[in-house]
C-alpha cells in the first residue's frame, strides 16, 4: 500500500472537487424532485390541513416525530466522531471527521423541519419564540417543547460554526491549489487563513474547546429530545432510563449512517488509502458496542415493568412485543443489538459489502425503534377505551422521502464542492506516522 | 531607511523548521512568522509563545450565556405567574436545562468572537508576503533583512535546506 | 537499581501495612460492638454501604484498564497496571458479600413487607443466588484478564514467594505468544466490561433500589456502574499519586498522565451527575406519587436534604470547578486530595441513598463515629489487598526502563 504523503493527500482530494461528470447532476436533479415531492406534499398540508396525516387520537404524533428523533439521531454521532473521539486523540477518526460533522449539520436541518411540519399550521411557530408582543404573552420555558426549541437551536449552530472553523484550513488549502472563478470564492471563504503561526496557535485552543463544548452539547440535545416523551405520564415512555438511551440510540444510529455514507464516498472519490479498513472496522466496533447498550437498555425496560407491577405498565409491554405493533418490535431488537453483533467476527467487519449492508439494516431497525416507542407509547395508554392504532398516509411517505432526499442531496452537493476529507488532519496523521518512525 | 527585503525559507520537514527557527533567532536577520499547512507543537514549542487567550473570550461568553438562559426563563415563567402542573412558577430544576443550552451556546459565541478577534480573521492582511505551497506540504519561515544582507539571508536559508523565495518589497500598508 | 527499588519498597510497605492492619482490626472490633449494641441494624447498614462502595471501586479501577484494552489506547501507560492490582480486592469483596447474608433480617427492609407478587424476585434465596453467581462471574472474568495482561508484563528476575512460583508455572502452560496473549486479553476484557455492566446493574437494583421495593427507577442499574467506574478513576488517581509521590520519576507515571485521567475522571463526574439529574428531571417533572416520595424524602426533608445538598457539592460542584483547571490536573497531591474527598462524598450518597430506606423516619442524619470507623476498617482491607498485590507483583509499577 502505497504510503500517503502531503502532496498525495492533496492531490487525491482536490481531485475530488473537479467538475463532475453528467451522472453526477443527474442524481443531483432526481434527489431533487425527491425533494420538491416531500416540499409539494407539505404545502398540500399547509394548505388543506394536519389532518392529511395520520396522527389522530390517540397517536397524535406519528412519523413527523418519528423522522424527528431519527434524524437528530444521526447528527449526533458525527459530534461524537468529529468532538468526542478528538478529545480521546483517537487518531481514526481524522479520515472521517469532516464528512461526519458535515452529515451532522445536514441532519440537523432536516431534524429542524420537522417540528415545523408537524405544527400543521406552519406559521403559528412565532408562538415558540420569546419575542416580545402586543398580547404580552412568553412562552413557558417550563414545556419540554420549549426545551427542544432551544436546544436544537443551539446544536445547529454550534455544529454549524465548529463545521466551519474546522473546515477553514482545508478552504484554504482548496484556494491556494485553485484559480479562477473558484480562487476567487475560496479566497473569501477561507478567511484569509494563511497557516501563520499566529493564527494557529489560537486555533488549536479554540478548536479544543469547541470539541469540549460540543460534548455535553450533543448529550444534552438528545436527552432533552428524549424528555419530549418521558416528561410526560404515558406509560412505556415515563422513564428514566430514556436520556442516556437515547443518546446510546442515536450514536448508534448516526454511526451506521456515517458508514452507509463513507462506503460509497470512499470507492467513488478514491479514499482507499486514507478511509482504510481499518477506521471502518473502528466504526463497526463501536456500532457493536451501542448496540448492546441500546439491547441492555431493551431488557431494563422489561424487568423493570415486570419489576414495577403496575399493570398498566406491563400491559404496554406485553403488547409491544406481541400486539399490533409486534413486527416494529421484533425488527428493533434484531435489527439494532443483534445483527451489529455479527461486527465481532473479524471476517464481517473488514468486508465491504457486509459493512455496508448491516449499517443499512442497523438504520432500519432504529426507525422502527422510534417508531415502537413514539406511536407504540401512545396507541396502547391508561385507558383500554381510547387505545387505537396509527398508520401514516401517503402525504406522511411523501414527506419522508423528501426529507431522506433532502438530505442526500445536500451531502452530494458538499461531496464535490467542497473537501470530504479534513487535509489539514490527515496531514496531522501523517506527521505523526512519520514521527513515530523516526 | 530602505524597505527591508523579506524572505521565505520553504522547509519539507518540520525539524528542520525548528532548527532554521532556532537559528534564526540567534542571527542578525529578523525572524517574522512560520506558515505551516498543520499545527505543529514542536514549531510552537520552538517559537516559545504566551498562552492564547482564546478560552478567556469562551469563559465570558459562558457566564453570559448561564445568566441570559436563566433570565430569559425566570423571567418568561414570571410574566405568566400562575401555576401549571404543579410546578412552582420559577422552577430550577426544569431551567437547569435552558440554562444549560444557552450556556454552551454563549461559551460557543465567546469562543468564536474569541478565534476572531485573535487570529485577525477574516482579513487579507495574511496574504502579504505568503506563499501558497505553505498549504501543501511546505513550511515556510518568513524572514525579513537589510537589503545588503540579503545574499547573506538566502544563503542562510540554503543551509538550511529550504528552497528559497524572494518577496518583492509591497509598500507598506499602516496595519500590518 | 530496580531491585534496590523494589526493596525499598517493600520496606516501606511493611512499615505502613501495620497501620492498615489496625485499622481493619478497629473497624471490625466497631462493627461486632454495633452488632451487639441495641441497634444492630445501623452497623448492617454501615456494613453494606461500605461494601457496595469499596467493591464498586475496585471493580471500576480494573474496567479502566480493560477499556484502554479494548480501545487499544496509548496514553495510560503504566496506569493500566496500576488499575489491575484493584483485582486484589476481589475476593474480599466475595466472602463481604457472603457474610452480608449474616445480616440479611436487618438489611432488607422488604422482608417482612407485603410484596404483592415480587417476592419471586425479592426473596433471600433468590436473591443471593443470583448475586453470587453474578459477582463469581464478574471476579472470574477479571481474574482471567489479569492473568492475561500480567503475563505479558512478567519479569522472571523478580524475588518469588509462592504465589509468583505458583502462577509462574501456569503461565508456562499457557500461550507464550504476545498477540495470543493479547488476543485473549481483548476476549476477556470485553467479556468483563460485559459483565460489568450487567452485573453492576443487578447490584444496583437488588441492593440499592430494592430496599424501597415500591419505587422504580430504570436507570437506576446504570446510574450505579456509573458511579463505579466514576470511583474507581478517583481510587486509581489516588493509588497513582501515592506511588508518585513515593517514586518519584521512576515510577513511570507523568504530569501529563495525571492530565488525562483527571480529564476522565472529570468527564465521569460530570456523567455521573448527568445520570442523577436525569432521574431527578424525569421523577421531577411527572409528579407520579409512587416515584416521587423516594426523591422528596431524600432531597426536600429535613434531615436527608442536608445530606443532599453535601454530596451536590463535594461531589458535582467542588469538583466542576477546580477540575476545570488545567495545572491542578498534573499536581499529585492535589488530585489525591480531591480524589478523596470524592469518594467521601459518594460515601454520603450512598447514605442518601440507602439511609432513609434502612433507618425510617429518623430525626436526624444516623452517621456517627462507629460509621467512620467501620469505613476506615474497610479502607484498610481495600490498602492491604492492593498494598500486598503491588508487593507480590512489582512489574504492575514499571521503572522507567521497563516502559
Amino acid at each position: 500500500m502505497p504510503r500517503l504523503t502531503f502532496t498525495s493527500l492533496d492531490q487525491t482530494i482536490l481531485n475530488t472537487l473537479t467538475p463532475p461528470k453528467r451522472y453526477y447532476w443527474g442524481i443531483v436533479f432526481l434527489l431533487f424532485l425527491g425533494v420538491m415531492l416531500g416540499a409539494s406534499c407539505w404545502a398540500y398540508q399547509i394548505f388543506t390541513g394536519i389532518g392529511v396525516g395520520g396522527q389522530n387520537n390517540p397517536v397524535a404524533w406519528g412519523t413527523y416525530l418519528i423522522n424527528f428523533v431519527f434524524w437528530v439521531g444521526i447528527a449526533h454521532s458525527g459530534t461524537l466522531i468529529s468532538a468526542i473521539l478528538h478529545l480521546f486523540r483517537a487518531g481514526w477518526r481524522n479520515p472521517i471527521a469532516r464528512a461526519a460533522e458535515t452529515m451532522t449539520v445536514f441532519a440537523v436541518c432536516v431534524a429542524g423541519l420537522f417540528p415545523f411540519i408537524h405544527l400543521g399550521r406552519a406559521w403559528q411557530v412565532y408562538y415558540m419564540l420569546p419575542l416580545p408582543n402586543q398580547r404580552l404573552l412568553w412562552p413557558n420555558f417550563l414545556s419540554p417543547l420549549m426545551f427542544d426549541v432551544i436546544a436544537i437551536s443551539t446544536y445547529l449552530t454550534v455544529s454549524s460554526l465548529f463545521w466551519y472553523t474546522g473546515m477553514l484550513p482545508d478552504l484554504a488549502a482548496v484556494r491556494d491549489r485553485s484559480t479562477g472563478t473558484r480562487h476567487k470564492i475560496f479566497k473569501y471563504l477561507s478567511f484569509g487563513w494563511t497557516g501563520a503561526h499566529e493564527q494557529w496557535r489560537h486555533y488549536t485552543r479554540g478548536y479544543l474547546f469547541f470539541a469540549a463544548l460540543a460534548t455535553p452539547l450533543v448529550i444534552s440535545v438528545h436527552s432533552v429530545v428524549s424528555w419530549d416523551f418521558a416528561l410526560g405520564i404515558v406509560p412505556g415512555w415515563h422513564t428514566t432510563i430514556f436520556a442516556p438511551y437515547f443518546v446510546a440510540g442515536a450514536i448508534h444510529s448516526g454511526l451506521a449512517m456515517v458508514l452507509t455514507l463513507m462506503i460509497p464516498l470512499r470507492k467513488l472519490f478514491k479514499y482507499e488509502d486514507i478511509i482504510t479498513i481499518e477506521v471502518l472496522q473502528n466504526v463497526a466496533k463501536t456500532i457493536v458496542l451501542t448496540g448492546l447498550i441500546v439491547g441492555l437498555a431493551y431488557g431494563t425496560e422489561y424487568f423493570i415493568a415486570w419489576y414495577s407491577h403496575n399493570s398498566i405498565e406491563m400491559e404496554q409491554f406485553r403488547w409491544r412485543a406481541l400486539g399490533d405493533y409486534r413486527w416494529g418490535f421484533f425488527f428493533m431488537v434484531l435489527c439494532n443489538t443483534l445483527v451489529p453483533l455479527l461486527f465481532l467476527f473479524r471476517k464481517v467487519r473488514t468486508t465491504i459489502v457486509s459493512l455496508f449492508v448491516i449499517s443499512l439494516i442497523v438504520n432500519f431497525g432504529m426507525w422502527w425503534e422510534r417508531f415502537v416507542i413514539i406511536a407504540g407509547g401512545v396507541a396502547h395508554g391508561f385507558a383500554p377505551h381510547a387505545w387505537g392504532l396509527y398508520a401514516p398516509t401517503m402525504i406522511e411517505y411523501g414527506i419522508m422521502l423528501g426529507a431522506f432526499c433532502l438530505f442526500f442531496f445536500l451531502f452530494v452537493l458538499f461531496a464535490k464542492h467542497l473537501p470530504s476529507v479534513s487535509m489539514t488532519e490527515m496531514k496531522e496523521t501523517i506527521a505523526e506516522g512519520a514521527g513515530h518512525a523516526a | 531607511m530602505p524597505p527591508k527585503r523579506h524572505i521565505m525559507g520553504l522547509f519539507k520537514s518540520e525539524d528542520k523548521v525548528v532548527a532554521a527557527i532556532n537559528a534564526l533567532k540567534q542571527s542578525s536577520y529578523e525572524f517574522i512568522r512560520v506558515n505551516t499547512p498543520i499545527p505543529s507543537h514542536k514549531i510552537m514549542d520552538a517559537l516559545k509563545l504566551k498562552s492564547s487567550q482564546v478560552g478567556w473570550f469562551t469563559l465570558c461568553g459562558g457566564i453570559l450565556g448561564f445568566i441570559a438562559g436563566f433570565a430569559l426563563a425566570i423571567f418568561t415563567a414570571t410574566r405568566w405567574n400562575l401555576i401549571v402542573s404543579g410546578k412552582p412558577i420559577i422552577a430550577i430544576i426544569p431551567f437547569v436545562v435552558v440554562g444549560f443550552e444557552v450556556t454552551i451556546l454563549g461559551a460557543v459565541f465567546g469562543n468564536v468572537i474569541g478565534l476572531l478577534t485573535q487570529t485577525r480573521l477574516p482579513s487579507f492582511r495574511w496574504f502579504k508576503y505568503y506563499d501558497a505551497r505553505c498549504s501543501g506540504e511546505h513550511f515556510g519561515v518568513l524572514a525579513a533583512c537589510e537589503p545588503m544582507q540579503e545574499d547573506g539571508l538566502k544563503d542562510f536559508f540554503q543551509e538550511q535546506g529550504a528552497e528559497v523565495r524572494i518577496f518583492e518589497t509591497i509598500k507598506e500598508s499602516p496595519q500590518l | 537499581m530496580i531491585e534496590n527499588d523494589t526493596k525499598n519498597m517493600q520496606i516501606n510497605q511493611t512499615k505502613a501495612y501495620w497501620v492498615f492492619f489496625i485499622l481493619v482490626a478497629i473497624g471490625v472490633a466497631t462493627f461486632i460492638f454495633g452488632l451487639a449494641s441495641g441497634h444492630p441494624e445501623r452497623a448492617w447498614q454501615a456494613y453494606l454501604i461500605n461494601f457496595l462502595l469499596w467493591s464498586a471501586i475496585a471493580q471500576g479501577a480494573v474496567l479502566f484498564s480493560t477499556v484502554m484494552h479494548i480501545t487499544k489506547a496509548r496514553w495510560s501507560g503504566p496506569i493500566s497496571g496500576l488499575s489491575e492490582s484493584f483485582t486484589a480486592f476481589f475476593p474480599l469483596s466475595f466472602i463481604l458479600f457472603l457474610l452480608l447474608f449474616l445480616g440479611r433480617t436487618h438489611i432488607f427492609p422488604w422482608l417482612h413487607e407485603d410484596l404483592h407478587g415480587k417476592e419471586v424476585w425479592l426473596n433471600i434465596p433468590f436473591l443471593f443466588w443470583r448475586d453470587f453467581f453474578g459477582l463469581l462471574i464478574l471476579y472470574l472474568l477479571g481474574f482471567a484478564y489479569l492473568f492475561n495482561a500480567l503475563q505479558l508484563k512478567f519479569d522472571p528476575n523478580q524475588p518469588s514467594g509462592k504465589i509468583r512460583k505458583y502462577i509462574y508455572n501456569a503461565w508456562k502452560q499457557n500461550h507464550r505468544d504476545p498477540e495470543r496473549i493479547k488476543g485473549r486479553m481483548t476476549i476477556y476484557g470485553g467479556l468483563y466490561i460485559l459483565a460489568f455492566a450487567v452485573v453492576l446493574c443487578l447490584i444496583g437494583f437488588d441492593l440499592v433500589m430494592s430496599m424501597d421495593p415500591h419505587w422504580i427507577s430504570t436507570l437506576f442499574g446504570a446510574y450505579h456502574f456509573v458511579k463505579s467506574f466514576f470511583i474507581g478513576l478517583g481510587a486509581l488517581i489516588i493509588l497513582a499519586a501515592v506511588i508518585r509521590l513515593k517514586q518519584g520519576e521512576g515510577s513511570g507515571i507523568k504530569p501529563n498522565h495525571f492530565h488525562d485521567i483527571g480529564k476522565l475522571f472529570f468527564g465521569f463526574c460530570l456523567l455521573w451527575a448527568d445520570f442523577f439529574y436525569v432521574q431527578l428531571m424525569v421523577i421531577y417533572y411527572g409528579n407520579i406519587p409512587e416515584e416521587t416520595h423516594y426523591v422528596i424524602v431524600r432531597t426536600m426533608l429535613a434531615p436527608w436534604n442536608k445530606l443532599a445538598w453535601a454530596v451536590f457539592i463535594i461531589c458535582f460542584i467542588g469538583p466542576f470547578f477546580i477540575l476545570l483547571n488545567q495545572r491542578i490536573k498534573t499536581k499529585p497531591v492535589l488530585m489525591l486530595t480531591i480524589c478523596s474527598i470524592v469518594i467521601v462524598g459518594i460515601w454520603l450518597e450512598h447514605l442518601l441513598l440507602l439511609g432513609p430506606a434502612l433507618s425510617h423516619d429518623v430525626q436526624s442524619i444516623p452517621l456517627n463515629l462507629s460509621d467512620g470507623l467501620i469505613s476506615l476498617g474497610f479502607l484498610g482491607l481495600m490498602v492491604i489487598a492492593v498494598g500486598y498485590f503491588l508487593k507480590v507483583f512489582p512489574e504492575a509499577v514499571p521503572a522507567m526502563e521497563n516502559n
